[in-house]
């Protein structure tokens, strides 16, 4: 009797956190399926019938832009991103991590306090700087910053991690006459592995639901992605369409979720060697 | 912004500090990317023109129809689109302003024609009016003037909008009240709302239906109500034209009708975004005070038998005026001023435009193109052209010109502080005094 | 950024640290081996200088200005930290939701993720499922779309009140209420416990199980062993959680502005402080408060982080410092 609640009762535990939790998600994508009358008004959980019209409207786009498209335009953002992400910053913790220069340490505290810093604040300057650069009304001011290492999360992750790494693998390559750059790219990014995917993981589904820079910095419906033709659909100034609204929401989470569900292993494995020691 | 902008010695234009700090490192990378640029004009002999506007669906469909009607009338010209939701749209404006300039063509609100014509981000299109470039003949003087900004033309409106009354008849019959009649009366309309409230009708979730949504959050409804005694709500650019006793008599009504549950209750009134989240969207409220655009999203969620009607005056003298729902300015920058105002005039007056645009800027401000496209209308959007027909036989005094730059502080002020008197937080006077403090700050600058 | 100094760069630190005795001192003097880190830093120097430094130079401008995004800023020295500091009422409540926020907000997402990690650690089969399952939430971010189904749950009617007003706690729709509001939020933000919990998780699969092992021969029972060797164990993880959750409340502005439309109403309940920061700034077009609004809140955090730093020393152990 009581080993079986031993057994059971974690399991019982996570099956009611899991209903509690996946309740809000169940009823958007029950939402997605309600007549247009129903969406707003009615709060019952079920429709009264499967309104599918909403998913057909909604494949259909925005300005007619298909949402094809605009999922393939999310994910060229979200591609660069990720490998801009990964690169610059796995480049940028190595130095921190190993390397010895003046100002180490003024310029490692820059780099944690620009966490701190409210980002609506420089985007006027940022978008001025661009704008100045001639890249405004392209995929340049979304993508071009993670080669630059701007974002600070990863660099302090990507760095903790390699605090956590044996220094002999490193040691002997050295002594083999290694230099910095091969030791980099052969012996410690491979080791990095884990935090990398993390990274990758992590900018993925950030840059996947980013709407403000999105917004700012892209002109035509036919660059627009998932996240602001969404918006489209909902102007308050007229007449909304609220029911595709919630199936477009559907529609633009999903490639997130399968990217994920076949991921999600290599982001604990990832964390689980990073060494996230303060 | 302390002081009048003509006042100050600055720069030329406004390539500010910001924009030399930017230009000073941009240079050193400009060399390497600047091709990558994807716009500019490059297009061979041709121009390309950028024109943003906010809007559903619908409205864009047929704002890009006519734009391409118009490149086919104009081979060598190319127009890009934008479009977004209103409050991005309004926070990416602002940017562009801020940061480079706003499109050649923009479509702008009521609110903002001051703040960017004095700000340097608009053209002057006196000019361009004058030569007939843009052609105003079908369009009211009087109308016209509401794109001014210290009486040089910068908009030129796009649609005709105006306040009314959205009420449920199956609800006035069953308390026994008359219909809205043009003439009929704030208090007459206190009087229904009570009424309806004593009948204790039940909401689709079960909750009592009051007589109209709560007007106190609602600054155009406070600016019908002081039009409608002969006041105003700006007297100048810097100055209000209410006092704090005019404010604290309309919000002493409404908190009053609220309390008594003749106006809808706090938290639904809080919470309303758009026609479907509003108290009356929501069948919490038998009227609500709206303009005539999104007036057709009533009947559409809740059944034919919502009607439109004038809103109140004080004895007789009606409040509403002919707004602008929105105008379109041309950037200050564009390097294409004359093909810019050629769009402008084929979005208002080209006849085949005006067929494609229909009433998705509200009623054309064109005569001859709104009644040409009145004909083809049906259910409720002939019933706010029938409406503003009949408005015009009534006499409605003339539009103010727009309003000062503050005026969008003051507007989300005006909403934020009657929340404060809806929630006990604050009295009427307190809340109206706390207001006129804000908006004198506002218009100071 | 000063206030964040006593963050040793940890490559700093190995380099001159105990290992300086077991390195082998084959080269010359190591400043000429300088080059190599620059190299690697160039872009993230590069990123830092134009897109990071000089928006903060810039911002800091501003932030003595008058400034309405239209005309060129005017100098006015002090004035909008002094009109903020000592005129402005709704700065003031902007500071108390935020701080109720932060001290509402971050222990029980933290509490929560942790209790997460606990319990996937202890599932044997379908662990991976759950953890999916349990980050899912975490995907969708904050929405126009989420927003509308938060509201939609915590309003008259709602889930939440019903279930709620079935148990006998009748609070009526949270969404409509300004003493409820902030708690909508707070609950949409402790939703999304995802990237804590997986933090948490991978902290505790790190604890060497042999650890347990020796506690359990001692003779403690799982209480014992959860006091004496997972939290101890995992304190440097709950650090690196609550800081970066910290900084991320302080600046909570995504999922206010989405459900309450950017309004952070009713009645200013919601207005945390990003949210006020991008009123002023964006709506009512006074960018140089707005500028000097973020400065002091760029000093409250980091004060606040270089707290956290100096308290952790006492609390926080670390595995690889023992020898020292």
């Amino acid at each position: 009797m009581n080993l079986a609640v031993k057994r059971w009762a974690p399991h019982t535990l996570a099956l009611v956190g899991l209903l509690v939790l996946l309740y809000p998600l169940v009823w958007l994508l029950a939402t997605s399926l309600k007549p247009a009358d129903q969406v707003v008004t009615s709060l019952d959980l079920w429709p009264s019938h499967l309104e599918w019209s909403n998913y057909t409207t909604a494949l259909e786009g925005v300005s007619g832009v298909t949402v094809t498209r605009l999922l393939g335009n999310t994910l060229l953002i979200a591609g660069g991103a990720v490998l801009g992400n990964v690169l610059s910053c796995s480049l940028a913790a190595y130095a921190f991590a190993r390397l010895r220069f003046r100002m180490s340490r003024v310029m490692f505290a820059f780099m944690v306090a620009t966490l701190m810093l409210p980002h609506h604040v420089v985007l006027i300057p940022q978008y001025i700087i661009f704008n100045q650069l001639g890249l405004v009304d392209s995929y340049w001011p979304l993508i071009l910053p993670k080669f630059l290492a701007t974002e600070a999360f990863f660099v302090f992750l990507i760095v903790q991690f390699m605090r956590g790494l044996p220094r002999e693998l490193e040691e002997s390559a050295r002594i083999d006459g290694c230099g910095p750059f091969r030791t980099y790219w052969s012996i410690t990014l491979p080791l990095t592995r884990p935090a990398l995917i993390t990274t990758a993981i992590f900018t993925f589904i950030w840059t996947w639901n980013d709407f403000f820079t999105q917004m700012i910095y892209l002109f035509s419906p036919e660059s627009f992605t998932i996240t602001l033709a969404l918006r489209s659909f909902v102007d308050q100034s007229s007449t909304s369409a609220y029911g595709p609204m919630f199936a477009m929401s559907v529609i633009s989470v999903l490639p997130i979720v399968l990217f994920f569900f076949v991921f999600q292993r290599y982001l604990v494995q990832g964390m689980a060697t990073t060494g996230l020691k303060g | 912004m302390s002081e009048p902008h003509e006042g100050r010695r600055r720069p030329p234009r406004r390539r500010s500090v910001l924009a030399a700090a930017g230009a000073g490192l941009g240079t050193a990378l400009a060399g390497s990317l600047s091709a990558c640029s994807a716009s500019g004009d490059s297009a061979g002999s041709g121009v390309t023109l950028t024109f943003s506007w906010w809007g559903n669906e619908d409205r864009a469909a047929r704002t890009t129809q006519a734009v391409r009607l118009f490149e086919k009338e104009n081979p060598r010209v190319r127009v890009r689109t934008s479009n977004a939701d209103f409050g991005s749209y309004m926070q990416k404006l602002a940017t562009q302003a801020a940061g480079g300039g706003i499109p050649d063509v923009a479509q702008l609100d009521y609110r903002q024609v001051s703040q960017y014509a004095g700000g340097g981000a608009l053209l002057r299109l006196g000019g361009a009016v004058r030569d007939g470039t843009i052609r105003t003949a079908e369009m009211g003087a009087d109308f016209l003037r509401t794109g001014t900004y210290e009486d040089e033309q910068y908009a030129v409106p796009m649609g005709r909008g105006i306040t009314g009354f959205a009420y449920d008849t199956r609800l006035y019959r069953k308390a026994g009240a008359a219909a809205p009649e043009p003439g009929w009366t704030w208090q007459e309309w206190a009087e229904v709302s009570r009424k309806i409230a004593r009948l204790r009708e039940r909401s689709p979730d079960g909750r009592p239906v009051a007589g109209a949504n709560d007007g106190g959050v609602n600054e155009d409804v406070f600016e019908v109500w002081l039009r409608s005694r002969g006041g105003r709500l700006y007297a100048s650019q810097t100055r209000l034209g209410f006092t704090e006793d005019d404010l604290t008599e309309f919000w002493t009504l409404c908190d009053e009708l609220r309390k008594e549950g003749a106006a809808a209750r706090a938290e639904d009134t809080s919470q309303a975004t758009s026609t479907e989240t509003s108290p009356m969207g929501r069948g919490l409220a038998a009227a609500d005070f709206t303009w005539d655009a999104p007036f057709p999203g009533y009947p559409a969620l809740l059944g034919d038998h919502v009607h439109f009607a004038p809103v109140p005056t004080t004895g007789g003298k009606q409040g509403a005026y002919f707004k602008p729902s929105m105008l379109l300015g041309v950037g200050a920058h564009t390097p294409h001023p004359g093909e810019a105002a050629r769009l402008v005039d084929f979005l208002l007056n080209d006849p085949r435009a005006g067929d494609i645009l229909g009433f998705s800027r509200s009623t054309p401000p064109n005569r001859t193109v709104a009644a040409r496209v009145a004909k083809t209308l049906k259910g409720a959007e002939r019933d706010i052209y029938r409406y503003a027909r009949r408005m015009e036989e009534y006499g409605l005094d003339a539009p103010p010109t727009a309003p000062p730059r503050g005026d969008v502080a003051i507007q989300t002020a005006f909403n934020r502080t009657y929340q404060r008197v809806m929630y006990g937080l604050a009295s009427p006077r307190e809340a109206a005094r706390e207001l006129i403090d804000e908006a004198k700050r506002e218009l100071r600058s | 950024m000063s206030t964040v100094s006593t963050e040793a760069p940890p490559g700093a630190d190995r380099t001159d640290g105990p290992r300086r005795s077991h390195a082998p001192k084959r080269r010359g003097p190591r400043r000429d081996k300088q080059w190599p880190a620059y190299v690697f830093l160039t872009p993230w120097m590069l990123g830092a200088a134009v897109l990071t430094l000089v928006p903060m130079a810039v911002s800091l401008y501003l932030s003595f200005t008058d400034y309405n995004l239209f005309e060129a800023p005017s100098w006015v020295g002090l004035r909008n930290y002094r009109e903020m500091l000592t005129e402005d009422p709704r700065y003031w409540r902007s500071v108390g939701t935020t701080l109720l926020y932060v001290v509402v907000a971050v222990p029980l997402k933290l509490v929560l993720a942790l209790g997460a990690a606990l319990l996937l650690k202890s599932l044997g089969r379908g662990r991976s499922f759950y953890r999916s399952a349990f980050y899912a939430p975490s995907l969708l971010g904050a929405s126009m779309t989420v927003a509308l189904v938060w509201r939609a749950l915590f309003n008259d009617g709602g889930t939440v009140p019903d279930v709620l007003g079935a148990i006998g706690i009748n609070t009526g729709g949270w969404v409509g209420n300004p003493d409820l509001a902030v708690f909508a939020v707070v609950l949409l933000t402790v939703w999304q416990f995802g990237a804590p919990m997986v933090i948490f998780l991978a902290g505790l699969q790190q604890i060497s199980p042999d650890l347990y092992e020796a506690a359990a021969l001692d003779g403690a029972g799982r209480w014992r062993q959860f006091v004496s060797v997972t939290v101890p164990m995992l304190s440097p993880v709950v650090f690196f959680n609550l800081v970066l959750e910290m900084i991320q409340s302080f600046q909570v502005f995504t999922p206010a502005f989405a459900i309450s439309g950017g309004s952070g109403g009713p009645a200013d309940s919601t207005m945390f402080y990003t949210l006020y920061l991008y009123e002023r700034g964006f709506t009512a077009s006074h960018m140089g408060y707005a500028a000097a609004m973020a400065w002091l809140l760029l000093i409250a955090i980091g004060v606040v982080t270089l707290f956290l730093f100096r308290t952790s020393r006492s609390w926080v152990f670390y595995a690889d410092e023992e020898g020292r």
